[in-house]
């Protein structure tokens, strides 16, 4: 038995297997790194980890499950989201490529533009009302603002597009 | 305390609790303690939802958004009504500080779990408290709050200098609260503010007043009966706040002497015997760095951080809290109790939100719920792995509470306890919290209510990547499970395999006994 997955990290994919030797025993490959593992289900949905060889000195409880398209593990006492390098972040995150999308389900409380008009990267365009706080979501980068999917008192479901801003091309 | 035969003959026989999550849970514990049947209401969304499930009954309050359920006045007194409930308790949020909506439940023949309607007039609004503390000759902020349109409270502001905190009349907590440091952002503040302010509470009006930094805040748990008795249980800290939305909340404050307990916990029951106030209440202070404490607001119901009071009392508030409401006497239910905080109590609250960006709320699907557990650790909840968490609501799904006998080691038992939590399937700020508890400044007890504004670094976390370690995990998190179910439990020796181990060593130990002798 052997799963590989590939995950970005710092900006790069990374190939990561775990293939089955026997018992709790894994070979684990971070790009080329080989470890190998002692794995165990703990039956809460953690994961008892230790490096073999090791087991006395370091070993550690793991949860990890699916958010999404990405994978979230605990260990170590810190989170991690994985992604997948297919897994483009379209999480509406400003300056990206003007496409200005809801980070989160809620209600268009405000739509602050219109087709045609020029915007800077701070500017307000869309208040959006999401977990009973307001968020203002601004441009990101100078342009011209496309096309605005946003309809005042509309809800809207995360990841929908709201505005389209074209950039200005000698903004470099 | 409450004389044992009491739960054998409970104040009420049914209770509803108008509310949702991790607080409509713990009440209904509290109720069945007592031996009384607890109703849950719920949204469409909530069906499954954890306090659901915990209660004895449930009514749907059919819609989703909270003004179509769990704000809906008509719509919960039909649920009381249906389900033969004596009595309602509001739980914190939604209708818990609407005198409207305690009157309406009084009028329709309900017991109110909460003050009376009246004194929540007086000390709910921010401004009407403002009004009474004054009169109280309790220290208030420079400040209005009188709201004579926006042209008006531009001209206080200049008058008191910036940065100025502007906050909704009639709002209690953080909703409808903003700092404003430069002069030229008020207007566009004031036009949000009080865009939220309506929203949330029905009343664009505002209160400005100086924002005072450096200060703590202080708040002051008080609980009066309908006899005229009103007690201080004393104070908890909860400096640590972002947005004005608490973080982190402990009891005592490492920074109030027993003299300055005597003297806040006095002026608190001194505003709330002022106007009759009966059932539990906080009375919030910011205390600055000469010792000067000002009034900042009453929070006429149960707080979320009011188990820290709990802990460090031995006092369970809602169980009084049900007793007062049905007319009980506190200096019966409080009787030759020493109601001194003993050890030190911490709260961190669990949220569906990235710290690390920018504390965007989240909503989604739980898939991995693992709650801490040990000596010391409470866990107030409202999810369980495979909830739901629905846009709707407040973003919070639990606390995690840990008493110890002094404050550092509560500080290491709830970095440990948040180290061995998991929240997985949507962002939380479990990471955020255990960074803040860490770190010199929280351990040290050198708190102010800007903290984590001035320092964003804990809010952004770690800037490098994931560890091998990290990667690995991932890897084998998803090869040993499916593999433990796709091998029957692991018997086998396949992957994933001995999560029970043979019993054989034990069918071998033929008339072993493992705590008494053989004969």
């Amino acid at each position: 038995m052997k799963i590989s997955r590939e995950y970005v990290c710092d900006g790069k994919p990374v190939a990561v297997s775990a293939e089955w030797i026997e018992a709790d025993r894994w070979r684990v490959r971070v790009g080329d790194q080989t470890f190998e593992y002692h794995a165990q289900a703990l039956g809460d949905g953690g994961v008892w980890l230790a490096p073999v060889g090791q087991e006395f000195d370091r070993s550690f409880v793991a949860y990890g499950a699916p958010a999404g398209k990405e994978y979230m593990v605990r260990v170590n006492g810190r989170t991690h989201t994985l992604a997948s390098p297919s897994v483009r972040r379209g999480r509406g995150a400003p300056g990206a490529d003007g496409t200005i999308r809801a980070p989160m389900s809620g209600t268009v409380l405000d739509v602050h533009c219109k087709t045609g008009d020029t915007v800077t990267a701070d500017q307000t365009l869309v208040v959006l009302s999401a977990m009973k706080m307001e968020h203002k979501l601004t441009a990101g980068l100078e342009g011209v603002v496309q096309s605005v999917a946003a309809r005042k008192g509309g809800t809207v479901d995360q990841g929908a597009v709201l505005v389209v801003v074209e950039p200005t091309k000698n903004h470099e | 305390m409450v004389p044992t035969r009491m739960a054998s003959n409970p104040p009420f026989r049914r209770v509803l609790i108008a509310n949702r999550g991790e607080i409509a849970v713990r009440i209904a514990r509290g109720l069945r303690e007592l031996g009384i049947e607890s109703v849950a209401v719920h949204s469409d969304s909530d069906a499954r939802c954890a306090h659901v499930m915990q209660a004895d009954h449930a009514v749907p309050l059919h819609g989703n958004t909270a003004a179509e359920t769990y704000l809906d006045v008509a719509k919960i007194l039909a649920a009381a009504k249906r389900s033969g409930a004596s009595a309602i308790h509001p739980g914190y949020g939604f209708l818990s500080e609407n005198s409207t909506f305690a009157r309406a439940v009084i009028d329709a023949g309900f017991v109110f779990i909460g003050p009376r309607p009246e004194a929540m007039d007086r000390l709910g609004g921010k401004k009407a408290a403002r009004e009474e503390a004054l009169a109280a000759s309790v220290p208030v902020i420079p400040g209005t709050e009188q709201d004579h349109g926006d042209a008006s409270m531009i001209e206080v502001a200049r008058k008191i200098g910036m940065p100025v905190m502007l906050k909704a009349s009639a709002g209690g907590g953080g909703r409808g609260m903003r700092l404003v440091e430069r002069p030229q952002d008020l207007a566009e503040a004031l036009v949000a503010a009080r865009r939220e302010a309506k929203a949330s509470f029905g009343d664009d009006r505002m209160i400005l007043e100086r924002a005072v930094f450096p200060a703590r805040h202080i708040e002051i748990q008080i609980l009066g009966d309908k006899h005229g008795h009103v007690v201080s249980l004393h104070e908890r800290e909860c400096s640590v706040q972002r947005r004005h939305q608490k973080v982190l909340e402990e009891a005592p404050s490492a920074v109030v002497s027993e003299a300055l307990r005597l003297k806040m916990g006095a002026a608190a029951t001194a505003l709330a015997q002022r106007v009759g106030y009966d059932n539990a209440g906080t009375v919030e202070f910011l205390l600055d760095e000469q010792g000067n404490f000002y009034f900042l607001e009453v929070n006429t119901r149960l707080q979320v951080e009011h188990p820290v009071t709990e802990l460090v009392t031995g006092l369970d508030l809602v169980h009084l809290q049900v007793h007062v409401a049905a007319g009980g006497r506190l200096e019966q239910m409080l009787a030759g109790k020493d109601l001194r905080p003993r050890g030190h109590a911490i709260e961190a609250r669990i949220c569906a939100e990235s710290p690390e960006n920018g504390y965007l709320p989240a909503s989604g699907l739980l898939r991995l719920v693992k709650e801490p557990e040990g000596p010391g650790i409470r866990v107030d909840s409202g999810v369980y792995t495979g909830a739901e968490v629905p846009p709707w609501y407040d973003s919070m799904l639990s606390k995690i509470i840990v008493w110890a006998p002094d404050r550092a080691m509560a500080c290491a038992r709830l970095s440990q306890a948040l180290s061995s939590t998991a929240y997985l399937g949507v962002p939380t700020n479990v990471d955020f919290l255990r960074r803040v508890v860490d770190d010199a400044a929280f351990r040290g007890a050198r708190l102010r209510t800007d903290m984590l504004r001035l320092r964003p670094e804990l809010a952004a976390g770690p800037q490098q990547g994931p560890e091998a370690l990290a990667l690995a995990a991932a890897v084998l998190c998803q090869a040993v499970e499916p593999a433990r179910v796709a091998n029957g439990g692991g018997r086998n020796g396949g992957p994933g395999a001995a999560v029970v181990r043979s019993d054989s060593v034990w069918r071998e130990l033929e008339g072993f006994r493992l705590f008494e002798a053989r004969r």
